[in-house]
């Protein structure tokens, strides 16, 4: 069997398994996960130092019949690969999962079997989405990693977990078939399902096409960001989630978003992008700004990283539509960042929830003389979502700040307040968590971090630090498949600008 | 016509077309006759299940051998034809599967009647999928709905069935009425019933428009699309579960069939206007889903909004879809997913129900995943499946009637269609989140689930119904590759 194959459907086998046994075996239910998703992130790992990022092409590809549309005779295949724009998604989802079941030790005691099932059914599916090379392959993953969220939410949810995964799971099913009208128009154009072929024809199509049809994409991929405004289900759906959720949720499901406006987007539609990325970085920077005025009046920690999220992803946008190459590059690289401080922020939320249950701010202060090991853990990864430089947040918004300096100058100054912001809500939040003195009887005997909850968050810590330290590796994976979609943006920009001078010409030779 | 006539009308590729119906009515004679000896009441079931079995196995034949237009250009046994008459055995085969444990003690002695009716019905659908002729269709429409007005009715002692048969029966009587009238027109306008020699004629002129109108209307009627569509919910829910399985999968399809053989009668200006009933049949059918509390009523609105949703392949098909048989494509395969889906739902219900109409509520599948696992990852599978969610096979009979609408140009309704399929798994979802999600109430959680164990032909095609959906969602080429 294929490596890709073998990624991707290891945690459906290990969910099967999961099913087989018993409910009551909970330490072997936990321990299949376990071993699941760390042989899944081994495999990420090796997938991760055979890639080439030199090369543009698609790496390890797989390709095998799957089925034919009637009538059409347009094949349907099962198609997978990995590229410069998905391999780090692949290794963050594949890495992520082990730490994430481990965080389930704390907080899932009702129904392990099933969050286990579900756990693993989702990995599949989001790995599904970043290795998928066929468009209906890609859809079908896409709306399957949807249901296992969907009750992760409604049954370990906190109180109002119903109203939130209804909301969650309707918000992103409008833009998913609206974004199905989309890729059927497609693929009957060009009559073919391989997204590298529709790729490198999408182009050709004439703007008003290209246009729509990026609408309907970008539509289903906004709302999964989310960018604003279509933001609010985000806020209900972290709060509620169970940590574990709410960690795959902000690290990997989130970045389908972002990575389907990078290649469905940008790559798909590069002169509709150009036209629209305007509109999009504008959307990003006031995001970025929105997102962080959110957070400081929240009085929930966890909702308060949910709205953080709203701003941090507002960057990844912002450097994407910049369309240069430090904006996609950080904006890549800012979508791993995300994932590893967000999920860090979520993990470390829960456990002090696990103690005190309660999230309120007011209920904490001055647990830094009772925790000092989650101090340090909590002030580290505050720093690394601040962006403290030798971190992994400075490199990535760095350069999409620089980026988008590049391209329109108003939107990068306003992000640069964002950085502002953002360090005022997440210090202050700190601040009132871990310092002053401790004035609820509660907080004078908290345990602090045991080996399991230090252990699951060393990988991520030592990421963050390698990425800080050492960014060009993680950068460069990217750069074979970057330095493709550059060009054609530069063809597309070429293309407008013509147009633009074109147009002056005919209006005087109407005068003539 | 003088009976030498006759004979060479029944020549060899005649016999063959119409061996399924002949096998199906001499296992209803057999049936008929093993009532009157006591000794055979104990085959009754074996006698059902083998006509079925070999009825359906005359269908695939001819689906093979495809003896084609027969019988003067009135009966038509070639692919398609053959394709629908398999999926209307199945249907029928499962709603009696899941009959076999359903009716109380008090309705049993009538258990052969029911099971007689029952197996009339495919020889209905067969002839309404097969007909090239108008008359044809309308014998077809009779034999049908006729079992159906008794088995509606079938539980004789509750008020509702005996009102959902009288119901049905009433308006069922309009549209045959209907029915009728718009063929005379038709035929006063072209002086022919035959559907080839309408076509090479065509539809010219008020009368034959009016007649199509009403002929049209009484199709709607059948697959309850707005504006025929208000008797559904009622008789849908006051039906014994298993007849509304085979009102709701076999009739339709049925009625579908015909539809796209007919439908070069509608003017291709029509399109618009028949996308946007089907749009206005998805809308009322999704919202008054979202209304309520029964599921087996919310099944019968959410089966308006699927008659919508497959109507609008007719719309595609009008406004010029370039691909030959998209629309036949699309509906058949939409349809044999619905047949599974929607017949395992109405399944499980029917199993879940034991007595009166408590159990079809939303309030009594509370908690139904910690009493009954398997029951309810099997709903939960064909609530999926009604969503159009991707690996079952509902999604991809989705995907095939919006890109039959894409291809023809019709942008707007397939967009709006979609958005409109996102209400849908609002009321789909409150099925699992009450089985999930909710803990149970004590009361069902110490009635429930005692008849059910003895249930295994309902058990059986249940799992069969899921099975079925997933490989259709997974392996679709296993049907694609078929598909005439």
């Amino acid at each position: 069997m294929d490596q890709l194959t073998l990624i991707t459907f290891l945690p459906l086998v290990g969910a099967l398994l999961v099913l087989l046994t018993p409910a009551s075996q909970e330490k072997v239910l936990r321990a299949i996960a376990l071993v699941t998703t760390l042989v899944v992130a081994v495999l990420g790992v090796r997938l991760y130092l055979q890639f080439d990022g030199a090369s543009a092409a698609l790496q390890c590809a797989v390709d095998k019949p799957w089925f034919v549309l009637p009538g059409s005779a347009i094949a349907v295949r099962y198609k997978l690969g990995v590229d410069g724009l998905s391999i780090l998604m692949v290794v963050l989802t594949a890495v992520l999962m082990p730490t994430v079941i481990l965080s389930t030790w704390g907080h899932i005691h009702k129904r392990v079997k099933e969050f286990m099932v579900w756990m693993l059914v989702m990995q599949t599916g989001m790995l599904g989405v970043f290795l998928a090379t066929d468009l209906v392959l890609f859809y079908f993953f896409w709306e399957v990693s949807l249901i296992p969220l969907y009750f992760m939410v409604g049954i370990w949810g906190g109180e109002r977990r119903l109203y939130a995964t209804i909301k969650f799971f309707l918000y992103t099913l409008a833009g998913s078939l609206v974004m199905l009208v989309a890729v059927i128009a497609l693929i009957y154009h060009f009559r073919t399902a391989d997204i590298e072929t529709l790729c490198a024809q999408a182009g050709s199509l004439e703007l008003t096409k290209q246009l729509w049809l990026f609408a309907g994409f970008a539509l289903a991929f906004s709302i999964k960001v989310p960018l604003l405004p279509f933001h609010t289900w985000l806020a209900d759906a972290h709060t509620e989630a169970p940590t574990s959720g709410s960690v795959v949720l902000a690290g990997v499901l989130l970045k389908m978003g972002t990575y389907g406006l990078l290649r469905f987007g940008v790559d798909m539609f590069p002169a509709a992008s150009l036209e629209l990325a305007p509109l999009f970085m504008a959307l990003g920077a006031v995001g970025i700004v929105y997102g962080a005025f959110l957070a400081m009046a929240q009085t929930d920690v966890k909702r308060l990283v949910a709205c953080s999220s709203v701003s941090h992803l507002g960057y990844v946008v912002l450097g994407m539509f910049a369309l240069t190459r430090a904006g996609l590059s950080g904006s890549i690289l800012q979508m791993v960042n995300h994932g590893i401080s967000t999920g860090l922020l979520f993990l470390l939320i829960g456990m002090i929830y696990e103690r005190r249950h309660t999230r309120a701010l007011d209920q904490f202060g001055g647990i830094a003389s009772t925790m000092p090991i989650f101090a340090f853990f909590l002030v580290f990864t505050v720093l690394s979502s601040a962006a403290l430089p030798g971190l992994n947040g400075f490199v990535g918004e760095y350069l999409i700040l620089l980026g988008a300096f590049q391209a329109k100058p108003l939107w990068a100054i306003i992000g640069v307040l964002g950085v502002i912001f953002g360090a005022v809500y997440l210090l202050v939040a700190t601040r009132r968590v871990l310092f002053g003195p401790v004035t609820h009887e509660e907080n004078k005997h908290l345990e602090d971090l045991n080996v399991r909850e230090i252990g699951l968050m060393l990988p991520m810590v030592v990421l963050a630090v390698w990425i800080g330290f050492q960014p060009t590796p993680f950068l460069d994976q990217s750069r074979g498949s970057l330095d493709r979609v550059m060009k054609k943006i530069e063809l597309a920009r070429g293309a407008q600008s013509a147009a633009l001078e074109v147009q002056p010409l005919t209006t005087e030779e109407v005068v003539r | 016509m003088n009976p030498q006539d006759l004979l060479q009308l029944f020549d060899e590729r005649a016999i063959e077309a119409v061996r399924p119906l002949l096998a199906l009515s001499a296992g209803l004679i057999i049936l008929l006759l093993s009532g009157v000896f006591d000794g055979l009441k104990a085959l009754r079931g074996p006698i059902v299940v083998a006509t079925l079995l070999f009825g359906g196995w005359l269908t695939a034949s001819n689906f093979v051998t495809q003896p084609g237009v027969v019988l003067d250009g009135t009966y038509s046994a070639d692919r398609a034809a053959s394709a629908w008459g398999l999926l209307f055995v199945v249907a029928t085969l499962l709603a009696w599967l899941f009959s076999h444990h359903y009716y109380a003690e008090d309705e049993r002695p009538f258990q052969l009647e029911h099971d007689v009716l029952m197996l009339t019905t495919p020889i209905g659908m067969m002839l309404m999928g097969g007909a090239q002729n108008l008359i044809v269709f309308f014998v077809g429409l009779e034999i049908l709905s006729i079992p159906l007005y008794a088995l509606a009715s079938f539980r004789r002692s509750r008020a509702r069935s005996v009102e959902a048969g009288l119901k049905y029966f009433l308006l069922g009587a309009f549209a045959a009425a209907f029915f009728l009238y718009g063929s005379s027109l038709i035929y006063a306008a072209t002086g022919t019933v035959q559907l080839a020699e309408i076509k090479a004629i065509g539809i010219h002129g008020p009368l034959a428009l009016a007649g199509v109108a009403l002929l049209m209307a009484s199709l709607f009627f059948k697959i309850s699309v707005f504006p025929f569509h208000l008797w559904v919910p009622d008789v849908y829910q006051g039906s014994p579960t298993p007849v509304t399985a085979l009102m709701a999968t076999g009739t339709k399809a049925a009625a579908f069939a015909f539809l796209l053989n007919a439908m070069f009668m509608l003017p291709a200006k029509a399109a618009v206007l028949v996308a946007v009933v089907a749009l206005v049949t998805m809308a009322l059918g999704n919202l008054g889903a979202l209304a309520q509390t029964d599921v087996k009523r919310m099944l019968a609105y959410s089966g308006i909004a699927h008659a919508g949703t497959v109507l609008l392949v007719v719309a595609g098909t009008l406004a010029g879809d370039p691909e030959s048989g998209g629309a036949l494509h699309a509906a058949l395969f939409y349809m044999g997913a619905y047949v599974f889906t929607a017949a395992g739902a109405f399944g499980l219900l029917a199993l879940l129900e034991r007595d009166g109409e408590r159990f079809t509520s939303l309030e009594s599948l509370k908690g139904l995943a910690h009493r009954r696992p398997v029951v309810a990852a099997a709903l939960t599978l064909f609530m999926l499946s009604l969503g159009g969610i991707p690996a079952t096979g509902g999604f991809l009979g989705k995907w095939m009637v919006f890109s039959s609408l894409v291809r023809a140009g019709l942008i707007w309704p397939a967009v709006i269609g979609a958005l409109l399929s996102v209400i849908a798994l609002g009321y789909y979802l409150r099925v699992v989140i009450a089985m999930y999600m909710q803990p149970a109430s004590d009361r069902d959680a110490a009635t429930q689930s005692v008849r059910g164990a003895s249930a295994m032909p309902a058990t059986l095609a249940a799992g069969v119904c899921a099975v079925f959906v997933l490989v259709m969602g997974v392996l679709p080429s296993l049907f694609l590759d078929r598909l005439p």
